[in-house]
């Protein structure tokens, strides 16, 4: 199965995946995915905005992130600090946060697994650890 | 002595807190070559072609820091301990 573009008919919202959302986040408004080129979803999102995201974005990102869930950011600020340093300059040299403590494979769809943050709850570092934490350590368990 | 390979990130602080263990080793005369794959397409593509064996002993991924024995095709990765890394060097 492939992943689509899919828009809200409503609110124009694009979404990337296997099925549509069956209430779009945003609008609220049921069954109103359409599917669409992914030229039509690249000109739905616009220009996007310049210079982009900066490190004190994604660290308010994950945070938010980290937020709901079981794990939190590692309060070791030193590391995570390094950590930014690595992923931002994956992205400038190699077009996404790649994590630092990994190697991309040159596979884009392999290497979309080590993308921060990535999947890391399935990890041997994480899964079934008191204290787990993910390959890095920008993750760690509460 | 076999001739091993680190391969390590700039900006992994795994990478960074095994660097003072690995010099102790070089220091003791341990033939350990460093290399930096994250700003090196070169030894990036040397860390790749090792991804077979280097995997299987790494979570299935190309991961830093790898220790590497080429003529075994004998790898680990990760943080160790001074006295495991030692022992995995000298077999």
């Amino acid at each position: 199965m492939k992943k689509k573009f899919w828009r809200c008919f409503v609110c124009n919202d694009v979404h990337w995946g296997f099925k549509p959302p069956e209430i779009c986040p945003t609008c609220k408004v049921a069954h109103a995915y359409v599917e669409i080129s992914a030229k039509e979803a690249k000109a739905c999102l616009g220009p996007l905005p310049e210079p982009g995201f900066t490190k004190a974005d994604f660290r308010r990102a994950i945070e938010v992130f980290a937020a709901p869930n079981q794990f939190k950011v590692n309060p070791d600020t030193e590391r995570v600090d390094l950590l930014l340093e690595g992923m931002f300059s994956n992205e400038q040299n190699h077009g996404l946060r790649y994590c630092p403590c990994r190697l991309r494979s040159k596979d884009f769809e392999e290497d979309l697994k080590i993308v921060c943050p990535c999947n890391f709850l399935i990890h041997e570092t994480y899964q079934g650890l008191e204290k787990g934490e993910c390959w890095c350590g920008l993750f760690i368990k509460r | 002595m076999s001739k091993h390979i680190m391969f390590h990130g700039r900006e992994c602080p795994h990478c960074r807190a095994m660097m003072p263990l690995v010099d102790r080793l070089i220091a003791e005369g341990f033939a350990i070559e460093k290399l930096e794959v994250w700003h090196d397409e070169k030894n990036a593509d040397l860390m790749r072609s090792y991804r077979p064996v280097i995997a299987a002993k790494c979570g299935g991924q190309l991961r830093v820091p790898t220790f590497l024995n080429p003529e075994t095709s004998d790898a680990v990765c990760g943080e160790i301990p001074y006295e495991k890394l030692k022992e995995w060097a000298s077999s």
